[in-house]
C-alpha cells in the first residue's frame, strides 16, 4: 500500500472482538485490519503497536459493515458477507469460513451491503444494502429465509429494537421504517414513514432528505443525517429534540445519559437528550464514518472513531483523543 | 764553611741551655776528655807547623781514624770541667783581692790555655768527622739514585710491551670483514687440497686460512661469470638495438598505409581510426571517466546503438596531469604545495581571497570531460557531459537536451527542460545537490564551503547514479575509497541509460503535452479513447505552473504536505476545470520521476460555496479516482499520457459530479443548470454517499467502484 494510497483510504467500518481485546476495521480498498488493543493500550505500547497486527484483502469493493458475533466477525462487502473466525484471525489466520450472498435481483452493479446486525433472538443476520431490500439469513443454516421490501431507495442503517422485537430501517429516501414480527417467520410490515414534511425543523433541503444513521433504546430513537440528528420519542412517535449539528452525522449511539455522534466535521459531538450540544471533540480524521464503544472488555473500555483518513482515533477518557491507529 | 761550624756551635749551646743531651754533644764531650795526654803534642804542631801541613793533615786524619768518638766526648767533658774550675779558682782568687798577673793567677791562665787549645783540637776533629760523615752519606745516595733510576727505566719497559701487546691483540685483519661460508659447507665443498682437513680440522688458523683460499677460489670463479654475463647483455641489447631501428623504419610506411586507408574507412563506415584516436585520449582519463567511458562504449556497441561516447577538454593539460591512477590523494598534496608556494608569493592576500584560491583548487575539474550522447527514436539527443572532480573524487553530471522539434510553445513547460532539474530524482531522492562522497564533508570544513548546492549549477550535479556509472561507491558505514569498479558501473549502466532515456521522453511528452493544455485542450489519444466517455463538458480552463512556495500557501493541499508527498524538488502547476459556474481547482504536484510516480492532484471546488477533497467525500472520491487507479491511467507503455489521461478523467468527473449533485439535491429552485447526460446506474452509494465516477466502456454508464 503506497502513500498515494494511504492518503485516499477511508475507514468505513470497524468492530470490537467479543473479548474485547482486538479491533477490526474495514476500509475502501476492500481490506480489514485487526489491531490488537490491549498492546496499543499497555503502558509499553511503541509506535509499532499502532499498527494493524494482521491485514488482509477481504473483499472486492469497500467493507461497509463489519460486526462480530460470539465466535465470528462477519464483514460484508460488495454484495456478499463473509465470515472469519475470531479465533483463527488472532493467529494470523485469514481464510473465510463462509461467504453468502443474498439473493439479489439486480445483474448490473451488485448491491452493496450498508448496514447488518444480528438478531440474537432467532440467531439470524439482518443486512440492510443498495437493492433497497433487507434480507434476513439464518445463521445456523447459512439461508436467506425473508426479504422485507418497501424502502424506495437504498438502506443506509438497521438498528434492532430488542424489547419490542423490532427492526427499524433507515434509507437514502427519507424515510425510516419499523418491522414487527407479526406472525411467526412471516414479517408484515408496519412502517412508519418519516417523510420530510413530517420531519419538520429537522429538514435540511441543501443536505437531502436520507436518513444517514439510525440507533434506538427502545423508549427512543435517534436519526440523522440529510435532516438534522432528532431524538424521537417512540411511543408518541414525535420528535423531542433537534441538535444544531452543523454537518451530517453518519452514527449516533447512547452512551449513559450522552448521546455521541460523528459526521461530516472532524470531531466527536457530545450531545445530551435536551438538545444541545455538549462538547465537540477533535479527531484527526476530515469526517468520522464510524464510531464504536468497546463495552466488551472492562480494562479496554475505550471508544474509537475512524473516517476519511487511514487513522482510527482511541478515545480512553471520552473528552481527547489518546492516540490513533493508522493502516 | 766558618760560619757553618760556629752556627752550629751557637746550636750546641742553646741546646745545651735547653737541658737535651744530643748523640754529637756526647760524642765530643768525650772526645775532648779522652784528649789530654796527647794534648800539648798537637798544640804544638798546629803552632809550629806552615811547610808540612799537608802530612799534618794527612796524619790528624789518620788520627781521626784511631780515635774513639766516647773518648772524645769524655776528654771535652772534663776539659771543660777542668776549664771551669780554673775559672772558678780565678775568680776566687780575684775576689779574695790578688792582684793582676800575680803567680797563682798567671798560672792558673797557662793551664786555661792549654785546655782551650786542647778543645779547639777536639772542635776541628769533630768538623772533619763531620765531613767525613757527610761524605760517605753523600755516596750512598748517589748510588741509590742510580738504582732509582734503573727501576723506572725497567718498569717504562713493560708498561711499552703491555701496550705493544694490547695492540697486537686488537688487531683487525681484513679477512674478518669477508663473508665466509659456514664451516660445514667449507668442509662439504672445498675440494681436499684446499680444505686440508688433516690440518684445518685441529688449527683453527689453518681452518680460517683454508677458508680464505676457497673463498678467493670462489670469487674468481664468479667474476668471471659475470663476465660472461656482461658480455651476453651487451649482444642482446645490440639485438634489441637493431630491431628496434627495424621497427621505427616500420612506422612512416604504415602511416602511408592508413592515411592512404582513411576513404576506404569512411566508405565503409568503420570508425578504427576515430576508435583508436579515443583511446589514445582514454589513457588521460582519470579511471572514474575511465570506468564510465569504457562502460559505456562497451554498453553502446552491445545493447544501445543509438548512444555515442565522445572525449572533449585539453589533452595536453591531462598529459600533464597524467600519473598513476591511484594518486588521486598524492595530486591533492602536490596541488596544496604548490598553492602554499604560491601564496608565499603573494603573501599580501587576504584571508578571504586564499580561502577562495583554497576552495577553487577543491572544487577543479579534471580537464577531459567524457560525453554522452543518448539519441532518440524521434531525433531529439540528451547530451550528458561527465566530469570529474580530482580534489573530492566525485563525478558531477550536467546536461543538455536537443530536441528536433521547436519547444518554444509552452511557457509552463520552462521548468522542464531545464538542464538543472532534468535528471532530479532519477533513482528516488537523488537530487544531486550534496556530494555523495562522506569525505568531502570534512574537505569543505577546512576550506569553508558550506554546501556543495552552492557550486551545483556551475559544476554539474553529483547524483548518486552518476558515481556509480563511474564506478565509485561511497557507503556511509565505510567512507574508504578504493579504485572504482568496472562490475559496479556495468550493473547501473543499463538500468541508468534506460531511465535517461526514459526520463526525456517523459520531458519531451510532457513538453508536448503542456503545450495543448495551455491551449485549453486535453490531448487524450487513440489508445485511451476508450477510458471516456464521448462527450465531455467540463473543459480545461487554464494550466499555469506554480513555485513551491505558492503550491504550499494553498489551504486545499495540506493533507498532502502532511502525509510526506511533496518535494521542493517536484514540479507544481494550476489546473482549473470550468463547467458552468463550476470552477474546480487542482494543483498538481509532479514529481521529477514521472510517469514512474503518479502526479498528484488535490482539488477544491468553487460552486455554491467553496469545497475541497478535505471537506467534501465526493471531492475526495475524485482526487483518488484520479490519483489511484494510476494502472487505469497510464495507456500504453511506457505510460507517458499518464497526466493528461488524468486531467480528462477530471473532467469527467466534474462532470459526473455536477450532474448528479443536481439530481441529488432539492431541485426545487427551477430548472438545472446541469442537466443530467451521464449515464449513472445510482447517484449515490454507501453510507458516505459517493457518485458513481467510474466509467465503464462499452456500456458507456458510470458505476461504483
Amino acid at each position: 500500500m503506497g502513500p498515494v494510497e494511504l492518503l485516499h483510504m477511508s475507514v468505513f467500518s470497524q468492530t470490537f472482538s467479543p473479548c474485547g481485546r482486538f479491533l477490526a476495521a474495514g476500509n475502501n480498498y476492500g481490506e480489514i485490519a485487526v489491531f490488537s488493543l490491549s498492546a496499543a493500550l499497555s503502558p509499553d505500547a511503541t509506535g509499532m503497536s499502532q499498527k494493524p497486527i494482521l491485514t488482509f484483502a477481504a473483499h472486492e469493493g469497500p467493507v461497509f459493515s463489519l460486526i462480530s458475533t460470539d465466535t465470528h466477525l462477519l464483514s460484508a462487502g460488495n454484495g456478499e458477507i463473509s465470515a472469519w473466525s475470531w479465533a483463527e484471525l488472532t493467529k494470523r489466520s485469514t481464510k473465510a469460513l463462509w461467504t453468502r450472498r443474498p439473493n439479489y435481483k439486480t445483474s448490473l452493479e451488485i448491491p452493496e451491503i450498508n448496514a447488518m446486525i444480528v438478531n440474537s433472538k432467532d440467531n439470524s443476520l439482518i443486512v440492510g444494502g443498495g437493492d433497497n431490500n433487507i434480507h434476513i439469513m439464518d445463521m445456523e443454516t447459512g439461508t436467506f429465509k425473508s426479504v422485507l421490501q418497501g424502502h424506495k431507495d437504498y438502506i443506509h442503517c438497521l438498528s434492532f429494537r430488542e424489547r419490542e422485537g423490532e427492526l427499524l430501517s433507515g434509507g437514502e429516501d427519507g424515510a425510516v421504517r419499523i418491522w414487527g414480527e407479526l406472525i411467526a417467520h412471516q414479517c408484515l410490515q408496519k412502517s412508519l414513514l418519516v417523510s420530510v414534511t413530517y420531519l419538520g425543523e429537522c429538514t435540511r433541503p441543501q443536505f437531502g432528505k436520507w436518513i444517514g444513521c439510525l440507533t434506538t433504546d427502545s423508549d427512543w430513537m435517534l436519526c440523522g443525517g440529510g435532516p438534522a440528528l432528532s431524538l424521537w420519542h417512540l411511543r408518541s412517535m414525535s420528535p423531542t429534540s433537534v441538535f444544531s449539528l452543523a454537518g451530517c452525522q453518519r452514527e449516533a449511539v447512547f452512551y449513559q445519559d450522552l448521546i455521541l455522534t460523528v459526521g461530516e466535521g472532524p470531531y466527536v459531538s457530545h450531545c445530551v437528550p435536551g438538545g444541545t450540544v455538549k462538547a465537540q471533540i477533535p479527531s484527526s480524521s476530515p469526517s468520522l464514518n464510524t464510531l464504536t464503544l468497546n463495552l466488551n472488555s472492562n480494562e479496554h473500555r475505550v471508544m474509537t472513531t475512524a473516517g476519511s483518513s487511514d487513522q482510527i482515533d482511541v478515545f480512553t477518557n471520552f473528552s481527547y483523543r489518546a492516540f490513533s491507529l493508522s493502516f | 764553611m766558618s760560619t757553618d761550624p760556629l752556627k752550629k756551635r751557637k746550636t750546641k749551646v742553646i741546646r745545651g741551655d735547653g737541658g737535651t743531651p744530643e748523640t754529637k754533644r756526647i760524642r765530643g764531650d768525650a772526645d775532648q776528655a779522652k784528649f789530654p795526654p796527647a794534648l800539648p803534642l798537637v798544640g804544638q804542631r798546629k803552632l809550629y807547623s806552615g811547610r808540612k801541613q799537608d802530612v799534618r793533615v794527612y796524619n790528624e786524619e789518620v788520627e781521626l781514624e784511631g780515635r774513639d768518638t766516647e773518648q772524645d766526648y769524655i776528654l771535652y767533658k772534663s776539659t771543660c770541667e777542668a776549664v771551669a774550675k780554673l775559672m772558678a779558682e780565678i775568680q776566687d782568687l780575684k775576689a779574695s783581692g790578688a792582684k793582676e798577673g800575680s803567680m797563682e793567677v798567671e798560672e792558673r791562665r797557662r793551664r786555661g790555655s792549654v785546655h782551650f787549645i786542647a778543645l779547639k783540637k777536639l772542635n776541628r776533629m769533630a768538623h772533619m768527622r763531620l765531613k767525613k760523615a757527610r761524605d760517605q752519606t753523600h755516596e750512598a745516595k748517589q748510588r741509590v739514585d742510580v738504582l732509582h733510576l734503573q727501576l723506572q727505566n725497567l718498569l717504562y719497559e713493560v708498561l711499552h710491551l703491555q701496550k705493544e701487546i694490547g695492540k697486537c691483540l686488537e688487531f683487525r685483519s681484513q679477512h674478518e670483514e669477508i663473508e665466509l661460508v659456514s664451516v660445514d659447507e667449507f668442509f662439504q665443498e672445498a675440494p681436499a687440497e684446499i680444505s686440508r682437513p688433516h690440518l684445518t680440522k685441529e688449527d683453527p688458523h689453518q681452518l680460517t686460512l683454508a677458508r680464505l683460499d676457497w673463498e678467493l677460489e670462489q670469487r674468481k670463479r664468479l667474476a668471471e661469470q659475470y663476465k660472461s654475463s656482461l658480455c651476453t647483455k651487451e649482444k642482446i641489447l645490440k639485438g634489441i638495438e637493431m630491431k628496434k631501428e627495424y621497427l621505427n623504419s616500420l612506422q612512416p610506411g604504415l602511416q602511408a598505409i592508413m592515411q592512404a586507408s582513411l576513404p576506404v574507412q569512411e566508405y565503409l563506415s568503420m570508425p578504427f581510426e576515430r576508435v583508436q584516436k579515443q583511446a589514445e585520449v582514454a589513457r588521460h582519463l582519470p579511471p572514474p571517466l575511465y570506468v564510465l567511458l569504457v562502460q559505456a562504449s562497451a554498453y553502446g556497441q552491445a545493447c544501445d546503438t543509438n548512444l555515442s561516447v565522445s572525449i572533449s577538454g585539453d589533452v595536453d593539460e591531462a598529459k600533464a596531469l597524467s600519473r598513476p591512477p591511484e594518486d588521486s590523494q598524492d595530486d591533492e598534496s602536490d596541488s596544496d604545495a604548490e598553492e602554499e608556494q604560491q601564496n608565499t608569493k603573494r603573501r599580501r592576500a587576504t584571508v578571504g581571497v586564499q580561502l577562495d584560491d583554497k576552495r577553487k583548487e577543491m572544487l577543479k575539474r579534471h580537464p577531459l570531460s567524457l560525453c554522452i550522447e543518448l539519441n532518440c527514436k524521434d531525433g531529439s539527443i540528451l547530451h550528458l557531459f561527465f566530469y570529474y572532480l580530482m580534489n573530492l573524487n566525485i563525478l558531477t553530471v550536467k546536461v543538455k537536451v536537443s530536441a528536433s522539434a521547436d519547444l518554444s510553445g509552452a511557457i509552463s513547460a520552462g521548468e522542464l527542460l531545464n538542464p538543472e532539474s532534468l535528471l532530479n530524482c532519477l533513482y528516488a531522492s537523488d537530487h544531486g545537490q550534496e556530494t555523495p562522497n562522506p569525505a568531502n564533508r570534512y574537505q569543505f570544513d577546512k576550506v569553508g564551503i558550506v554546501s556543495f548546492a552552492d557550486y551545483v549549477a556551475e559544476l554539474g550535479h553529483p547524483y548518486v547514479w552518476v558515481q556509480s556509472l563511474g564506478g565509485l561507491h561511497f557507503s556511509s558505514d565505510s567512507p574508504q575509497v578504493e579504485g572504482p569498479h568496472s562490475s559496479l558501473s556495468a550493473s547501473h549502466m543499463e538500468s541508468t541509460m534506460k531511465l535517461l532515456r526514459g526520463r526525456l521522453q517523459a520531458r519531451l511528452a510532457l513538453h508536448k503535452q503542456f503545450s495543448s493544455l495551455e491551449h485549453s485542450i486535453v490531448p487524450v489519444s487513440n489508445e485511451c479513447q476508450h477510458l471516456f466517455p464521448a462527450k465531455v463538458v467540463s473543459r480545461l480552463a487554464h494550466w499555469t505552473m506554480m513555485s513551491y512556495e505558492e503550491f504550499v500557501e494553498l489551504s486545499f493541499v495540506q493533507h498532502v504536505m502532511k502525509a510526506g508527498l511533496v518535494r521542493n524538488t517536484d514540479l507544481f502547476f494550476m489546473a482549473t476545470v470550468e463547467r458552468g459556474t463550476a470552477r474546480l481547482q487542482a494543483a498538481v504536484v509532479l514529481n521529477p520521476r514521472y510517469p514512474e510516480i503518479t502526479p498528484l492532484f488535490s482539488l477544491s471546488l468553487l460552486w455554491k460555496g467553496e469545497r475541497s477533497g478535505r471537506t467534501d467525500d465526493n471531492l475526495r472520491a475524485m482526487e483518488s479516482e484520479v490519483n489511484v487507479f494510476r494502472s487505469e491511467l497510464q495507456g500504453p507503455r511506457p505510460g507517458l499520457q499518464l497526466l493528461t489521461n488524468q486531467m480528462q478523467r477530471l473532467c469527467v468527473c466534474l462532470d459526473v459530479y455536477l450532474e448528479t449533485e443536481s439530481q441529488v439535491c432539492d431541485g426545487s429552485e427551477g430548472p438545472r443548470e446541469f442537466p443530467r447526460e451521464k449515464m449513472c446506474l445510482r447517484t449515490a452509494r454507501g453510507p458516505n454517499r459517493l457518485k458513481p465516477f467510474k466509467y465503464n466502456h462499452p456500456q458507456g454508464f458510470f458505476s461504483h467502484r
